[in-house]
């Protein structure tokens, strides 16, 4: 198990590698340099020019990449061009809200989404069917900020069931920290929830057709036995690879969600970051947040061979 | 194309959508005339006023009225959608046309890139491409649109690669055309559609991201207003304002739900324009059912289901299936008995309705398909007719067990061969988890699978099709059933193992006092395995008997040119005989006799009405012809 793990993460190295790529280009992509954008506009060319050397951005461009990356394998990804803080204290402080939010979220989107698309399935063409697909279709087009605008103020501020603004960490209060992340999470998971129903309902149809299903019904087990053990597994395959792609999309959708709470995560910072053009700032949330979906599908990649056995041999 | 615009047009998903999309076409193009105020003009001396006959939306707080900020925002939907989505199919489509046509090590370059891109996190990617470029809608727009080209990528790769692999456009090659040509001419016309979808689904995800970047004021800049940004400002407003989220917010929802409905509508019509129509098979059911059932003779002479060795009886079997015009009949009036330890053929061509019959019995028919509540079917004093799934699966395994066509396809790939074997000892013989893989082993070991105890841990990829089938009979004969249904069991097996298999059927029957209803096209293993065989024509039984008499006299024209086509080692004649014309669909109804199109000795006594089965001199013999009386083979003392 954990060596499949690490071998398989071993693989995903030159996608990480791409990911530097992109990052590391971005300082370049743009026009005038980081020491311009430090000094301000008045700043006189004598002093960017010793900015950029104290900056290590005068050498060339390998090793300005070889010195980032090795710097960023070791934990540091430079400082913040506004802030001057460390933007991986700033990480490490913020991420983890960031993360909850998007777990939450993703909790939200298969359980909903697995119930969902298994019930619409198992009742095609009948009126709960129809329910469910108007709810997906709906579900697909609510934007998730607007969801959240209205649930923060709706069921946070109005009727006060749920805090509508902050974050306790789950080392703080377990009960706090979960009661803080039910809305965000929510306001995040609908959408994908919808997604996911669509796959869950598209692969269970498939799937009650085939041969294998008849064969479990003549052997004389409750149909629901036979939907459960038989057809469940089958049909998760395709979700599978669903809930993979929209991991990457609750990470984007959190920094989005928990600005609307005011939660603490790196959302705030990045909004910032993008206005000012801090481009440390960028570059270490492009990483880190990559790098996440990367081992988040190493994961899935690996969850493959639980539910489909051929996939274990090859 | 102009077929599949009216189409389009004409169903509620396509209009709906369209009817929307043109409203806010038009907004976006003139926004004056819609709106009632200037949206940027302040008036203080009404400020976040509510909903009123001036202000339909209520007004922000420096009191613009929110109904003309709405209509005057739906032109920055509209441009930056065609902002992005323009970019997304400028470069994806010729990069996608590029990498599909050269191949090779572009195409695996540019599609690892493309995967590796579409794997991380859109939004983020979106915020560090503004970040190089500076806020401000249009270079957003660009940044969204670049990332969506890969979209593009993607879908038009996809396409040149699938017009390759067609045979016309290799034989086009073969005969000295060049490549291009051929794939300009063939895969433009086609590439049409599935563009179209993608650009409609990608306008919706789109206008999603704009409101997203705009209401993190990373897209247009104060005052201009979009939705996006109404909603940031609503976020604060609506304390004092409730309304203000809602007419922004609802906007959105509606034009991409819009959007995709479109796109699935559009996605509906190009399938149809292309393959079947699924839909208008559904709409003659209830019709259908009620012509068969006035059409439908009940007279018939059947043998009488008694005696206390009649196991199974089936009376008057129809079975309905769905067609364009209406419901058919795939099984007509078909009867007959299975005594306790009796081994029955149910042989025919395909097409003739053997399988059917046997799921029916088996209450295991597909979707769609439907027995006739009018029918009995009599399986150990139990009507089997009319029972729920539930009552049914208190029959199937322990009652009746059934082995398949296609082994590998009928064993569940997920799980293992033991799980699958022992899962029936363990819900009807209540055996414990290692009692159940103890007997799954004898069971394995049974039907001669070596090594019963390792393959166990199996799963079912690992099998060659002939154990599969062992296993699957194995399976069958998990929880002692009376009556084993064996659909075409050796088909999809090698010649070699078909024998092998067969031989195992016959013996275990044998040895467990087994009943078996054995389905086959092929009438040498009829010859071979079974005591008694219905011979089935077009949804009919037009023939049944025992095996030694059917076989040395046949009596219905069918049986007749059946054992005449039948490939025999001593013939004298090495002329392969073959019967004329083809089996008819279940929905071709005839005047009279089925069979007579192909039969030789029809006259036209055949056409006048429809035949029913008649009992001949010989005890127990059946057959369906007008003729059978002056029959040349007739079937008289053997």
């Amino acid at each position: 198990m954990v060596r499949t793990f690490a071998y398989r993460l071993a693989a995903a190295v030159p996608l990480a590698v791409l990911v530097s790529f992109l990052a590391f280009g971005l300082v370049h992509l743009i026009p005038g340099s980081a020491s311009e954008t430090i000094l301000g506009d008045g700043a006189t060319l004598e002093a960017v020019a010793e900015l950029d050397r104290q900056l290590g951005l005068d050498r060339p461009l390998h090793e300005q990449y070889w010195n980032w990356v090795t710097d960023a394998v070791r934990g540091d990804l430079g400082r913040s061009v506004i802030t001057s803080r460390h933007v991986s204290d700033t990480l490490i402080e913020r991420y983890p809200v960031t993360l909850s939010v998007a777990g939450g979220g993703l909790l939200v989107a298969v359980a909903i989404g697995v119930a969902g698309g298994t019930v619409a399935a198992l009742r095609q063409g009948r009126l709960t069917d129809r329910l469910i697909s108007l709810g997906t279709a709906t579900g697909l087009a609510v934007p998730n900020f607007w969801v959240a605008v209205l649930l923060a103020f709706y069921v946070g501020v109005q009727l006060g069931w749920l805090p509508a603004v902050g974050y306790v960490g789950p080392t703080e209060s377990l009960f706090e920290w979960v009661k803080h992340l039910i809305m965000p999470s929510i306001a995040l998971g609908l959408g994908s929830a919808a997604v996911v129903a669509r796959q869950m309902r598209g692969g269970l149809l498939d799937v009650l057709d085939r041969p294998y299903i008849t064969a479990a019904r003549a052997k004389g087990l409750r149909y629901r036995r036979v939907v459960v053990v038989h057809a469940m597994k089958n049909a998760f395959i395709p979700v599978v690879t669903v809930i993979g792609f929209q991991a990457s999309v609750m990470l984007g959708g959190a920094v989005l969600v928990e600005l609307i709470f005011g939660m603490p995560g790196i959302g705030v910072q990045v909004v910032g970051a993008v206005l000012s053009q801090d481009l440390p700032v960028v570059q270490g949330v492009v990483m880190v947040a990559s790098l996440t979906v990367i081992v988040m599908n190493v994961l899935i990649d690996m969850s493959y061979a639980y539910f489909d056995p051929r996939v274990r041999l090859a | 194309m102009k077929s599949a615009l009216r189409r389009l047009v004409t169903r509620p998903g396509g209009y709906i959508p369209l009817i929307w999309l043109m409203l806010l076409t038009f907004c976006a193009a003139f926004p004056a005339v819609v709106a009632t105020h200037e949206p940027n003009a302040a008036d203080f001396t009404a400020i976040l006023e509510g909903p009123s006959a001036e202000h339909w939306f209520g007004t922000d707080d420096l009191g613009r009225d929110n109904y003309s900020r709405l209509v005057h925002s739906s032109r920055t939907a509209v441009v930056a959608g065609l902002q992005a989505v323009g970019t997304a199919l400028i470069l994806g489509v010729p990069i996608g046309l590029f990498v599909g046509y050269a191949g090779g090590w572009w195409d695996r370059i540019v599609m690892r890139i493309v995967d590796a891109v579409f794997s991380l996190p859109g939004l983020i990617l979106a915020f560090a491409i503004v970040a190089i470029l500076g806020p401000g809608i249009t270079n957003a727009m660009i940044a969204v649109g670049i990332l969506f080209a890969l979209r593009f990528i993607r879908l038009t790769r996809a396409m040149v690669l699938s017009v390759r692999e067609e045979p016309f456009i290799e034989a086009a090659q073969l005969s000295g055309a060049p490549t291009h040509t051929i794939l300009g001419r063939y895969l433009l016309p086609n590439m049409y559609g599935p563009l179209i979808v993608q650009t409609t689904i990608s306008l919706a995800a789109v206008l999603l991201i704009e409101a997203a970047l705009s209401f993190l004021g990373l897209g247009v800049q104060q005052p201009d207003a979009t939705w996006g940004s109404m909603l940031r400002a609503a976020r604060s407003l609506q304390r004092d304002n409730p309304i203000t989220p809602w007419p922004p917010g609802l906007a959105i929802t509606f034009t991409v739900l819009a959007f995709n409905a479109l796109g699935d509508a559009l996605r509906d019509v190009l399938a149809e324009g292309r393959g079947g129509r699924k839909k208008a098979a559904r709409r003659g059911v209830a019709v259908g059912l009620a012509e068969d059932a006035a059409a439908h003779d009940h007279e018939h002479p059947s043998e009488e289901a008694a005696g206390t060795g009649t196991l199974l009886s089936v009376r008057n079997l129809d079975v309905t299936v769905p067609t364009d015009t209406g419901r058919a009949r795939a099984v007509r009036d078909v009867s007959f008995d299975v005594q306790a330890g009796e081994i029955v053929g149910l042989v025919g061509e395909s097409g003739s309705g053997k399988t059917v019959t046997a799921l029916a019995v088996a209450g295991l028919l597909p979707r769609g398909l439907a027995v006739d509540p009018r029918a009995s079917i009599t399986f150990d004093g139990r009507q089997l007719v009319g029972m729920t799934e539930s009552q049914l699966a208190g029959v199937r395994g322990t009652g009746i067990g059934m082995i398949f066509q296609d082994p590998t396809a009928s064993l569940n790939p997920a799980l293992t061969v033991g799980f699958q074997l022992a899962e029936p000892l363990r819900i009807h013989g209540g055996m414990t988890r290692s009692a159940a893989a103890e007997r799954a082993a004898e069971l394995l070991d049974r039907v001669g699978v070596a090594n019963p105890r390792q393959r166990l841990r199996d799963y079912p990829h690992q099998f060659s099709g002939g154990v599969a089938q062992r296993v699957m009979t194995a399976m069958a004969l998990a929880s002692e059933p009376s009556l084993i249904i064996a659909d075409e069991p050796t088909t999809a097996l090698d010649v070699t193992t078909q024998q092998q298999v067969l031989e195992l059927l016959v013996e275990l029957c044998e040895d467990l006092s087994m009943a078996m209803l054995f389905i086959t096209h092929d009438l040498g293993v009829v010859a071979e395995v079974c005591d008694r065989a219905v011979v089935m024509y077009a949804g009919e039984a037009v023939e049944t008997g025992d095996v030694y008499g059917l076989f040395a006299q046949p009596c219905h024209p069918y049986s007749q040119a059946l054992l005449a086509s039948v490939p025999l080692l001593d013939a004298d004649d090495d002329r392969l005989v073959t019967i004329g014309g083809r089996v008819p669909a279940p929905n071709e109804e005839f005047g009279g006799c089925r069979f007579a199109n192909r039969c030789e000795l029809a006259a036209e006594i055949c056409e006048e009405g429809p035949v029913s089965l008649k009992p001949l001199e010989d005890e127990g013999r059946l057959s369906r012809c007008v003729l059978v009386d002056s029959a040349p083979a007739n079937g008289g003392k053997s």
